[in-house]
């Protein structure tokens, strides 16, 4: 598959979202409940953001908003979409999850959540990502084109 | 708050477990790769492996590669050349593996190794082939 061009802060961008919006759900919680549906609807943002890239929340707020006043720099880097397409997936998938367990077992549903926000911020702060990796494995097990 | 501290125990605790489980199985596939072998060379060489899907790879790992100075790079696709990823075992990307002029495996890093590390890396190998050179003078 041919390499193209990603802007890789609008990448950054959607994890600082992914990030903010799991801690301020978390935080939050502690002093007023049902601000935990930001979980869901996080879970939405990113599911719709993968099949509909038009969709994607903070790409678009970066390529609406940011970018255009200069607010966040571009930075493009050659590079495949798919493997950060299924990470954003897999954390929407992942956070879909931890809604579902959220009334029943909510220690469950929050540490899922928290373990998202993690493996986002060490895409963000490291450039370790996660579910590339995984992409990666699918690949080399022949489940995937990687 | 009892909810969010168990939570974050929970989370805080998995991440511990994946950390410990990532350690031991580093451990293990550069124990398995140490002394696996490549094509010899008359200098010390570094094995990259890396994939169209590695991001790391182009934004790290390649732009570390280029501040080592005359040193061979072989870039080797860890999808399309799965028999050689898979003898140095391979389990992540990038990987890179610091070779030994008489084509073993000296060094194995998995993921992003900086060039500090690999500029070391390979003053060992040299110096490794130095003393056995000596040593067999």
């Amino acid at each position: 598959m041919a390499l193209t061009t990603v802007d890789h802060s609008a990448l950054k961008v959607n994890q600082t979202g992914i990030v903010a919006t799991v801690l301020v759900a978390f935080i939050g919680s502690l002093f007023f409940r049902p601000i935990l549906v930001l979980i869901p609807l996080l879970a939405v943002v990113l599911l719709l953001g993968t099949f509909a890239p038009q969709l994607a929340l903070f790409k678009q707020m970066y390529f609406k908003v940011l970018k255009p006043r200069g607010i966040v720099k571009p930075r493009p880097v050659q590079d495949r979409p798919e493997p950060h397409n299924f990470a954003q997936g897999l954390g929407g998938v992942f956070l879909a999850i931890s809604s579902v367990l959220l009334l029943p077992v909510p220690v469950l549903g929050l540490a899922l959540a928290l373990l998202v926000a993690v493996l986002a911020f060490i895409n963000l702060a490291f450039s370790y990502c996660v579910g590339c990796q995984i992409y990666y494995q699918l690949g080399k097990a022949g489940l995937i084109h990687a | 708050m009892n909810t969010q501290l168990w939570a974050l125990a929970v989370a805080g605790f998995v991440v511990l477990v994946a950390a410990g489980l990532e350690a031991v199985r580093a451990a293990r596939a550069r124990r398995l790769a140490a002394g696996a072998v490549a094509a010899p060379a008359s200098e010390p060489y570094i094995l990259y492996f890396t994939g169209e899907s590695c991001t790391i790879c182009r934004t790290h790992q390649e732009p570390a590669l280029a501040k080592l100075e005359g040193v061979r790079v072989d870039k080797v696709d860890a999808i399309a050349e799965r028999e050689l990823a898979e003898r140095f075992h391979v389990y992540t990307l990038p990987t890179t593996v610091v070779m030994g002029p008489d084509g073993r495996a000296l060094h194995v890093n998995y993921g992003y190794a900086p060039a500090t590390k690999l500029d070391r890396q390979l003053a060992e190998a040299r110096n490794g082939s130095t003393l056995e050179h000596a040593a067999t003078a």
